[in-house]
C-alpha cells in the first residue's frame, strides 16, 4: 500500500543572527498511511510544529522530499490546490483560528468556497457543523466566535477543516488550550472523524497522555531529528530511547515508574551536538553505562540512524538499543 | 494514609471566603465561600480548571486583588486576619511570611535589571539592617538552593531559560524566609521535562526548609503527585477534598471523577483510543446555574440537584464532598 504521506530526509534550517542556521527539522523520514492516527511528539523548540507546517506546504523543506500519495507535492497550479484540499491543519489556539467578525457559517463556507468544492454550501457547511458535533448546524450559523464556547470554537475549526474533504488533517496542539474537562470531547470527535470518513491524523503534541488516548504510531523528536518510532503500545509501554524513556518517566500519569529527571533544556537548534544529539544529556552516557558498553566513541562521534532496537520492534536512534544481542 | 490528625494551629486558615468582582452589571461571584487550613509544612493543591476560582483565592490570601474587589470572611496568618491588616502591617507580611511565585515566569521579572540586584531589592526592602556583605551572600545561597550557580546573579532575564526564570522567581519569593509559599501554576508555561526539575526543586524546598505549600494549578495529576491533600474547585467553591492519592483514585465528586479521567493513564487499557470527558465547558461565574452549578454536566445528575444548593459534606475519614450522592459516612 503507498503511505498517504511519506517523507524523505526532510530538512528545514532558518537563518538567526549571526549568520548561524536553526535546523529546526534536521533529516526527517516518515510516514503517514491511510486512516492512521500518528502524534508527533516532543518538547518545545524539538522542531515538530516546524515539521507540521512543512507538510500542509507552509514551509518548503531545504532538502529532502514531501510525498503525497506517491506524489511530489505540486509547487503550483490546479495540482497545489487539490493538494491543499487533501491536507488541511487544525492549529492550537480556536480563538485565534477563526475571525471574531465572522459568523460561524463563514468561518466554515470560506474554505469551500476558496476550494470551490462542488455542491450546496449550506448543505455542506450543515453537514460539516453536524459531524462536528454541534447540532442542530442552523442553530449555529449565525452566531459569532465570541458567543460559543472554547470547545465548540474548536469544533468549529474541525468543521471548517473537514468540511472539504481532506485525507489527512495535521493538528498541531488541537486541545492543549482547552480546559482539561473539555479535552476529552474533542479527541473522541477527532477518533470518530477518522472511523467515519477514515481521514488520516497527524497529531503534534507534547502531551504523552493523549498519545496514549488516541493514536495508533508514536513518533518521539529530538532536536529536529525522529529518535524513536513504533505503535502506541510498543513505544509507551517499553520505550528504547533514553530520551522516550525520560520523557515517559517524568509524566505523573505513567505511574510507578522512577523519574528519570534529564538535567538542562533541550540544546539550540542552531549549536547541534556532534554525534548523537542527545549525548549531552543521555543517562546512559552520563552514567558511564555507554563506555561499559564500548560505544562512548560512536555516541560522540556517530550520528545514530533509526534503526531496529532490540527487544522491541520500534525503531530508535541510538546507538545502545541498536546493539544486536550477541554485540551486548 | 488516612485520618492523619489535623495540627491545632493551622499557618493559613480561611474562613468562608467569599470574592467579587466588580463587573459592570453587576459583581462577578468568583470565590463563593470557601474554607480551608494548611498546617506548618504541609502542601495543598488547589485544582480545577479556568474561571473555578482558584487563583482568585490565592490572590486573595495576600490581597493582591484589583481595588474594587469585595472581599469577605477571613484570611487567619498564624491567627492574624489578613483581611483586617493595615497596610504597613501587610508590606511586613508579604514576603516575610508568605509570599507567591506566579504564572508565566517570562513576564515577572523585570527584563532590564540584573538578576541578583531583584533578589536584593526584595531582602533590603523588608530587613534594611542587614549588611552589603550579609545580603550578597543569602543571594548567592538562594541561588545555589534553587540551582543556579551564583555567579549567574549577574545575568539580565533574557540570558535565562524559561525554567531558570521559573528557578529565579522561585529564589525571589524565599528572599525573605516565608513559611508559606503560594505557587500558582508554576509550571504551566514549561517543558515536561523541566516541569519535572521545578517540581522536584519545590519538594525539595518543601522538606529542607519546612515550608507550607499552597500549590495552583489545572493539573490534578500533577497535584497527586506533589502535594499530600488536594482540594477540587469547580464554580467558586471546594467540591472535593482529601488526601491526593485517594481523591485522585478513587474520587467522591462526579466533577473530581471527570476531571481524574480526562488525564489518561499511560499504559492502562482503560484509556486505550478511549479519551473521556465531560459535555459542556466550566460555567461562566456570571451565569452559574441554579442549584448544584455541576448539574448542567453531571452525568449522575438526579432530579433535585437543580433545586439543592449542596455543600461540602464528609465523605470518609478526611475527606469531604459536595455532592447529594455522597453519603456522610
Amino acid at each position: 500500500m503507498t503511505p498517504l504521506l511519506e517523507l524523505r530526509g526532510v530538512e528545514v534550517g532558518f537563518p538567526v543572527r549571526g549568520g548561524r542556521v536553526a535546523r529546526a527539522v534536521d533529516g526527517v523520514d516518515l510516514t503517514v498511511e491511510p486512516g492512521e492516527v500518528l502524534a508527533l511528539v516532543g518538547e518545545s523548540g524539538c522542531g515538530k510544529t516546524t515539521l507540521a507546517r512543512t507538510i500542509v506546504g507552509l514551509e518548503r523543506p531545504d532538502a529532502g522530499e514531501v510525498r503525497f500519495e506517491g506524489e511530489p507535492v505540486a509547487r503550483r497550479g490546479g495540482a497545489l490546490r487539490a493538494f491543499r484540499r487533501r491536507v488541511q491543519m487544525v492549529f492550537q489556539d480556536p480563538a485565534g483560528a477563526l475571525n471574531p467578525r465572522q459568523t460561524i457559517y463563514e468561518a466554515v463556507a470560506e474554505g469551500l468556497r476558496i476550494q470551490k468544492t462542488p455542491g450546496n454550501e449550506e448543505e455542506l457547511v450543515a453537514q460539516a457543523l453536524s459531524r462536528a458535533g454541534l447540532r442542530p448546524p442552523e442553530r449555529f450559523f449565525r452566531l459569532y466566535p465570541y458567543e460559543i464556547s472554547g470547545g465548540q470554537r474548536q469544533r468549529v475549526v474541525i468543521a471548517g477543516a473537514m468540511a472539504v474533504g481532506p485525507s489527512l488533517l495535521v493538528a498541531d496542539e488541537p486541545v492543549s488550550s482547552l480546559d482539561a474537562s473539555v479535552r476529552g470531547e474533542i479527541l473522541e470527535l477527532m477518533l470518530g472523524l477518522v472511523r467515519e470518513t477514515g481521514v488520516s491524523i497527524l497529531v503534534v503534541t507534547h502531551d504523552l497522555g493523549l498519545a496514549w488516548n488516541v493514536a495508533d504510531r508514536v513518533a518521539v523528536m529530538y532536536l529536529g531529528r525522529i529518535v524513536e518510532i513504533g505503535t502506541t503500545e510498543e513505544l509507551l509501554g517499553d520505550p528504547k530511547h533514553p530520551y522516550t524513556a525520560a520523557l515517559l518517566s517524568v509524566v505523573p500519569e505513567a505511574g510507578g515508574r522512577e523519574p528519570l529527571i534529564l538535567s538542562g533544556e533541550t540544546p539550540d537548534p542552531t549549536r547541534i551536538p556532534s554525534g548523537c544529539r542527545f549525548h549531552p544529556r543521555c543517562p546512559l552516557y552520563a552514567s558511564g553505562e555507554a563506555a561499559r558498553l564500548g560505544i562512548e566513541e560512536r555516541c560522540r562521534g556517530e550520528d545514530p540512524a533509526l534503526a531496529p532496537a532490540r527487544g522491541g520492534p520500534q525503531l530508535a536512534a541510538c546507538h545502545a538499543t541498536a546493539l544486536t544481542e550477541a554485540a551486548a | 494514609m488516612s485520618a492523619a490528625p489535623r495540627p491545632a494551629a493551622p499557618l493559613l486558615a480561611v474562613r468562608g471566603l467569599a470574592v467579587t468582582y466588580a463587573g459592570s452589571g453587576g459583581g462577578v461571584p468568583a470565590v463563593r465561600g470557601v474554607s480551608l487550613d494548611l498546617a506548618p509544612g504541609e502542601t495543598l493543591g488547589l485544582a480545577g480548571e479556568s474561571g473555578c476560582g482558584k487563583s482568585t483565592l490565592a490572590g486573595a490570601i495576600l490581597r493582591l486583588l484589583p481595588r474594587g474587589t469585595a472581599v469577605t470572611g477571613e484570611v487567619l496568618l498564624d491567627g492574624e486576619d489578613v483581611l483586617a491588616m493595615r497596610p504597613g502591617r501587610l508590606r511586613a507580611v508579604r514576603w516575610t511570611e508568605a509570599s507567591i511565585v506566579l504564572q508565566g515566569a517570562l513576564h515577572s521579572l523585570n527584563p532590564v535589571q540584573r538578576i541578583g540586584a531583584q533578589i536584593v531589592e526584595a531582602i533590603e526592602l523588608h530587613e534594611p539592617r542587614l549588611g552589603r556583605g550579609a545580603v550578597r551572600a543569602r543571594v548567592a545561597e538562594l541561588l545555589e538552593l534553587v540551582g543556579i550557580p551564583a555567579d549567574r546573579a549577574s545575568d539580565y532575564p533574557h540570558r535565562l531559560s524559561g525554567g531558570q526564570r521559573q528557578r529565579v522567581l522561585i529564589a525571589l519569593a524565599l528572599a525573605c524566609r516565608p513559611r508559606l509559599l503560594i505557587a500558582d501554576e508554576p509550571t504551566t508555561a514549561l517543558d515536561v521535562m523541566v516541569q519535572a526539575q521545578v517540581l522536584r526543586l519545590l519538594a525539595r524546598l518543601q522538606e529542607e526548609l519546612g515550608l507550607a505549600v499552597l500549590f495552583v494549578t489545572h493539573d490534578l495529576s500533577t497535584l497527586a503527585a506533589v502535594c499530600r491533600r488536594i482540594a477540587v474547585m469547580y464554580a467558586g467553591r471546594i467540591v472535593e477534598e482529601g488526601p491526593s492519592d485517594e481523591v485522585f483514585r478513587a474520587p467522591a465528586h462526579p466533577y473530581t471523577r471527570a476531571l481524574a479521567a480526562a488525564f489518561p493513564v499511560i499504559g492502562d487499557p482503560a484509556f486505550r483510543r478511549h479519551p473521556s470527558g465531560l459535555p459542556g465547558d466550566p460555567p461562566d461565574p456570571r451565569e452559574l446555574p441554579s442549584g448544584c452549578p455541576f448539574h448542567p454536566r453531571c452525568p449522575l445528575a438526579q432530579p433535585e440537584c437543580p433545586d439543592v444548593d449542596v455543600r461540602l459534606r464528609p465523605a470518609g475519614a478526611g475527606r469531604a464532598a459536595a455532592c447529594v450522592l455522597v453519603e456522610p459516612a
